[in-house]
């Protein structure tokens, strides 16, 4: 035996253990309070039922990785945690598993077939839905200019006369444009409608009127712990963002905080299957589990994210107070989440059909507005 | 008659010499091989692949070759024929077979909006198509978007091999079908005014940078070791801190409830409903552009003050000059390496910032590598982005020529 073969044959013996453990899961996400509200809703319990080992990786979304790896046959991806747009292209590209809907996916515990009891219908074969969360905006309770007077529509939040201070809005078209709209009193529903027809002009303009005015004024926000930040540290009276930081910011820190929930947009989250992954058939039985009405619902224990499933809401809502944090304790989750009915009364469904076909157009005239403010 | 000199066994002195010089030189050459290499190799052979980008399409061009030539006899002032739609019907088709029809719809979106969705959902009705009738109206049933001739034009340009338009979208231009070229719509003019804005910032810092700067370098440049170490420190210690860090060390500082709003505040210089607006706007970003900076600044100017013999101010001053009128005429003068040194290494870094600036700038704190970066991450619009970033390397060589022109790099002075 040459020392070479030696060599490799104690390295196989080392690797050989290893890959004899039990079945694993790859699982791809966005980390932070995210990842961790899904590793204990639906990660953690799969694990200790099948044996299964669930991992999480972080990553920071987009194609671009997933591609690579299925491009070079180094797979170690099985199910990623993605945007609308991407499971749609990602489709288009063939990296990922379609789906036979109802086949694949178990009905929910109130006996509804998988296809009617999510939220909404995919926008693609190969999408299974998540969550949805809600961009919407909040304020600062403790701040003088309100004067016990609060603001309580998206109107409000466009009337610097009525509420004096600085905004806080998305460095990036997407929310601003939505929000313009439905504050001009373009109906919720019809907001994409509008974006057709010089729909982008008059939001810029609403906006303009918003910053340029010398009672209110903009500062922009990048990332999703910025608002609460800027609105604790006073920098901005009002601030949009995504209701499950801002949540977090006032049930887990207990800042001063209200969300207003009128003319809010709903978005959602999807689950995609690799197709090729190195474990296919496991990780289409970790997604079975996930999906479910009680894996949904198991997120919504520790995260403000409202369940892709209408019946994922019955599981919560017989076991209330459903979330809970060690900073908390137990809370009544429900009026908090994006699709309640308190919180549904005038709201935009996001369209990521439109952004994907207008990206250039809206994105050059966002940041020419940006840069004549 | 002169003798010829030869060495000890008998070799002529200059073939010796010559021989002995060679040998210096493949050392010397050898040594600094490795780093050559990784420099071509890891540096220079990668931009130069990624700036083609910039014109090339060959990718898009093969995906759709033969719709490409049927095009080229197509003159765009009405419907395309038959040939050309059968054409694209065929090549779609095929690409939808091997799903790279996703591809060639994101391409085609860069060229006009729409094409995204377009494609797709002609993708998707492909298999309804019959290939005995019309392609055009059958296309046009699928989504009346191929009714409009600009779709079919975007199609014929989308798919040429190369092109140069990328480097008229930098400037906010754009080519007509029918060859002339014009301002885009107002409201989607950007870039101009993003590179005056990086060329404003860019000088604006470097001028900043000069004039904190200056009075530094010199006490350094005259205290006594022990203490201009001290003070060296102070100066150097940005550079061992994470860019990051000194961005947000910035926002706590600056923000309207900063440290320093809250200290004039309490000190009564300023009162509490109108605290100062420091950041979120150009100041911002000049303060903290500059404070990172400073130091590129100072070391260049330090290195040439420190040659500087006081004598020579004592000598002018003994000789009857003003303090002034000997710093402008001897001291000064003495410094201008340091100067231009400095500057242009405060102003080429400037140039290319982008995270300082998009932090403390708000909605003035975009700057042309923003736009860049956003088209390599966000819009994967690659093409245009290395077209950007080709400007911008262009230049960056002409402010390097200007300065070898005018100063010469000879007298350039790093420390």
């Amino acid at each position: 035996m040459s020392r070479l073969t030696k060599l490799i044959s104690l390295a196989a013996l080392l690797v050989a253990p290893s890959m004899a453990t039990a079945a694993e899961v790859n699982v791809v996400s966005w980390g932070g309070a995210y990842t961790e509200s899904q590793k204990l809703g639906y990660g953690d319990p799969y694990q200790e039922m099948s044996g299964v080992q669930v991992n999480w990786i972080d990553y920071s979304g987009g194609l671009s990785e997933i591609k690579a790896q299925v491009e070079s046959g180094a797979i170690t991806w099985d199910i990623i945690d993605v945007y609308a747009r991407d499971t749609i292209i990602g489709c288009d590209e063939g990296l990922f598993v379609e789906f036979d809907f109802d086949n694949d996916f178990p009905a929910g515990v109130n006996g509804m077939k998988a296809s009617d009891d999510f939220f909404a219908p995919m926008p693609s074969d190969c999408a299974v839905g998540n969550i949805l969360y809600s961009w919407n905006y909040a304020y600062n309770t403790d701040n003088v200019n309100f004067d016990g007077n609060y603001p309580d529509s998206m109107e409000d939040f466009f009337n610097p006369d009525k509420y004096p201070g600085v905004r806080s809005i998305y460095s990036s078209a997407m929310s601003n444009l939505e929000f313009a709209l439905v504050a001009d009193g373009v109906p919720a529903s019809d907001v994409y409608d509008y974006m057709e027809d010089n729909g982008i002009d008059r939001a810029l303009d609403k906006l303009t009127e918003l910053c340029t005015n010398p009672k209110g004024g903009c500062i922009f926000w990048s990332a999703g712990a910025q608002p609460p930040e800027q609105l604790v540290s006073g920098e901005a009276i009002m601030a949009t963002g995504w209701n499950g930081r801002h949540f977090n910011a006032i049930v887990n820190e207990g800042s001063p905080m209200k969300m207003v929930w009128d003319g809010q947009i709903l978005d959602y989250e999807y689950f995609v299957l690799v197709k090729g992954g190195p474990n296919q058939e496991e990780a289409m039985k970790a997604l079975q589990y996930f999906t479910s009405s009680e894996g949904l619902a198991g997120s919504a224990k520790h995260i403000a994210y409202a369940p892709f499933r209408i019946s994922s809401l019955d599981v919560i809502m017989a076991d209330e107070p459903w979330f809970y944090s060690e900073q908390a304790g137990a809370v009544e989750i429900m009026p908090h989440m994006p699709t309640a009915p308190a919180n549904t009364k005038n709201y935009v469904l996001m369209n990521p059909e439109w952004y994907a076909d207008n990206n250039t157009e809206i994105n050059d005239a966002w940041e020419a507005w940006k840069a004549n403010l | 008659m002169t003798a010829e000199i030869r060495t000890s066994d008998g070799e002529l002195l200059s073939v010796k010499l010559k021989k002995v010089e060679r040998r210096r030189r493949t050392t010397a050459f050898l040594l600094a091989a490795p780093l050559l290499f990784f420099i071509v190799f890891a540096y220079v052979i990668p931009i130069f692949q990624m700036l083609g980008r910039s014109i090339d399409n060959a990718e898009m061009n093969s995906f759709l070759t033969e719709t490409h030539e049927v095009m080229q006899t197509w003159d765009g002032s009405e419907m395309p024929g038959e040939d050309v739609t059968s054409t694209f019907y065929y090549e779609l088709k095929t690409a939808v077979e091997n799903k790279y029809h996703g591809k060639i719809a994101t391409r085609l979106n860069y060229e006009k909006g729409g094409f995204t969705s377009l494609i797709k959902k002609t993708s998707r009705k492909l298999k309804n198509f019959d290939e005995n009738a019309n392609f055009l109206d059958q296309f046009i049933d699928v989504h009346k978007k191929w009714g409009d001739i600009e779709y079919w034009q975007a199609l014929k340009r989308g798919t040429d091999a190369y092109h140069f338009r990328k480097y008229l979208t930098t400037f906010d231009y754009e080519q007509k079908f029918d060859g002339s070229i014009e301002r885009i719509p107002e409201k989607l003019r950007i870039n101009v005014t993003l590179w005056l804005r990086t060329i404003f910032v860019a000088v604006g810092v470097t001028f900043c940078c000069f004039i904190l700067a200056y009075p530094i370098s010199h006490l350094l440049s005259i205290l006594p070791t022990r203490y201009s170490n001290l003070l060296m420190i102070c100066v150097l210690l940005p550079f061992w801190t994470s860019l990051l860090v000194r961005t947000s060390s910035w926002m706590v500082l600056l923000q309207k409830q900063g440290v320093l709003n809250d200290t004039l505040v309490s000190l009564g210089f300023v009162a509490d409903e109108s605290r100062l607006e420091l950041m979120y706007n150009m100041t911002g970003t000049f303060i903290a552009m500059t404070q990172i900076l400073l130091p590129f600044m100072v070391l260049p100017l330090y290195s040439v003050m420190k040659t500087i013999s006081p004598s020579l101010m004592r000598a002018a001053t003994s000789m009857g000059a003003t303090p002034f009128h000997a710093f402008r005429k001897i001291y000064f003068p003495l410094t201008y390496a340091g100067i231009s040194a400095g500057s242009i290494l405060v102003f080429v870094l400037a140039i290319g910032y982008y995270i300082t600036p998009a932090l403390v700038g708000g909605a003035k704190g975009i700057l042309i590598s923003n736009r860049i970066a956003y088209h390599m991450q966000q819009s994967l619009d690659w093409s245009l982005a290395t077209a950007m970033a080709t400007v911008l390397l262009i230049a960056v060589l002409v402010v390097y020529w200007l300065y070898n022109k005018i100063v010469g790099i000879d007298n350039m002075r790093l420390g």
